[in-house]
């Protein structure tokens, strides 16, 4: 028996080894597979961000357009208004219809004035609204009330959004969370974009808050199109896309997934076909113990 | 001066903001009449109950209906007034499209200029008045014709 062992050892050694050098072979296959996902990962994110950018510049170049507009046009009349009240004081005297005329120009001026008030306000209302949704290029952990960032968000996404639907929103007793709130605005605009290019034919988009136990719970809700049961499933996987192969569309709903599982949070789907879909996501009221720091969405960009 | 308060101007945006600096500057500049509105459907009941309008200013991006819409719905109760589509930056290249297949007389980019738009507002209420001359002239042609045509047969019958 012994004797008959003594090469099967050899043999079996040497199968060992390279057993062994196998296993070593894929550990680090396995490795370089792991870190290309991580990378893939952080690409994922970052073309989900540079897509929210996108948005973003689009949303505030529509929204300064308006009051920008009004502006350049006020201060156009203002001036012609100045040059001609200068060429009725040029003679140092005012006739009674040259009075008149002065009313008129001083009546013309006032109109205006009124809506530099509401311009200037607006510019304001858009600077504000980009300081709750938060730097994309910078990924900082902030205490949020989601009521007044989603407002924020609805605001800066309104044009996109268009004319044909109808914005609700039911913000229910919500505590303020502990989260990435530019990641967290960057789910909610990416659900309010899937929302409305869900009703290219007009419809309603509701945006709900509430508290829940140990959390929120934001929901976005369509009257669109619905999503198919068989296509339900897959919705979250990165690049599925039911948008015909528009480049970056199909990140939406991946990188939401990825953004709420960073947060220790969850996010589901409802749909009924020719009714209408929402997407809840519950977030923890702060990011869990070992979580946050975690590689997070911005690092790279800086 | 006074020829000009008999033409009416119409404005449209669902942006207040927008509708007062136009309707100020144009307080300054001109004597227009102008009417103004931030609801599509309230102008076009207006338009409904107007005898005349030469120029008709409309937004593009508007919730009730949009400005093309509109300014088409504006042509079957004024056929005669000039029709402009104020457009934002983002809404060009749609509104340009809409403005080849509704045949509307022109466009304005927002942020306008004012002289700019002044010279469209004037133009239009040039283009309109003419067309309406246009009209009438075609329509005392039309009785002319008719009438010596009537003239024509008196004359035939007085021959046989």
């Amino acid at each position: 028996m012994s004797q008959a062992a003594e090469p099967d050892v050899v043999g079996l050694s040497a199968r060992l080894a390279e057993a062994t050098a196998e296993v070593q072979a894929l550990r680090s296959e396995l490795d370089a597979l792991r870190k290309r996902e991580l990378d893939a990962r952080a690409e994922l994110v970052r073309s989900a961000q540079l897509a929210t950018l996108g948005n973003l510049v689009k949303g505030v170049a529509h929204e300064i357009n308006t009051p920008l507009g009004a502006l350049a046009s006020n201060h156009d009349t203002t001036s012609r208004a100045l040059a001609k009240l200068q060429q009725i004081l040029d003679d140092e005297v005012v006739t009674p219809d040259e009075l008149v005329e002065v009313r008129r120009i001083v009546q013309a001026v006032s109109a205006v004035e009124e809506t530099n008030v509401m311009a200037v306000d607006r510019m304001k209302h858009v600077v504000s609204s980009l300081r709750t949704f938060g730097r994309p290029d910078r990924s900082e952990i902030d205490q949020v009330d989601l009521p007044q960032a989603i407002r924020g968000t609805l605001d800066l996404a309104r044009h996109e959004i268009g004319p044909s639907i109808e914005v609700r929103t039911d913000f229910g007793e919500t505590s303020a969370i502990v989260c990435y709130a530019q990641q967290v605005n960057q789910v909610v605009m990416n659900l309010v974009m899937n929302a409305s290019h869900a009703m290219v034919k007009g419809g309603t988009l509701t945006v709900r808050t509430r508290s829940v136990e140990q959390g929120v719970e934001i929901e976005v809700e369509d009257t669109g199109s619905g999503i198919a049961p068989e296509v339900l499933d897959r919705l979250f996987e990165p690049g599925f896309t039911t948008k015909g192969g528009r480049v970056g569309m199909g990140l939406g709903l991946a990188i939401c997934r990825e953004i709420v599982d960073r947060h220790g949070g969850d996010i589901s789907v409802n749909s009924e076909v020719g009714v209408g879909t929402t997407f809840t996501v519950r977030l923890p009221l702060r990011i869990p113990e070992g979580m946050e720091g975690g590689e997070s969405a911005g690092e790279t960009a800086e | 001066m006074s020829d000009e308060a008999r033409e009416t101007i119409m404005l449209v945006d669902d942006e207040q903001m927008v509708v007062r600096s136009l309707e100020g500057f144009l307080a300054l500049e001109t004597s227009y009449r102008v009417i103004s509105f931030c609801s599509p459907v309230e102008a076009l009941a207006a338009a409904e109950a107007e005898v005349s309008l030469r120029v008709v200013v409309a937004d593009f991006m508007m919730p009730e209906m949009d400005g093309v819409s509109f300014l088409k719905r504006v042509r079957e109760v004024q056929p005669e007034a000039t029709r402009v589509l104020l457009t934002g930056y983002a809404d060009k290249e749609n509104a340009i499209r809409a403005i080849n297949e509704a045949g509307l007389y022109h466009y304005l980019e927002k942020p306008w200029d004012n002289e700019h738009f002044k010279l469209i507002v004037r133009n239009g209420v040039e283009r309109s008045s003419l067309f309406n001359e246009l009209a009438s002239r075609v329509s005392a042609l039309e009785e002319a014709h008719s009438e010596l045509s009537g003239f024509r047969e008196k004359l035939v019958k007085a021959f046989l």
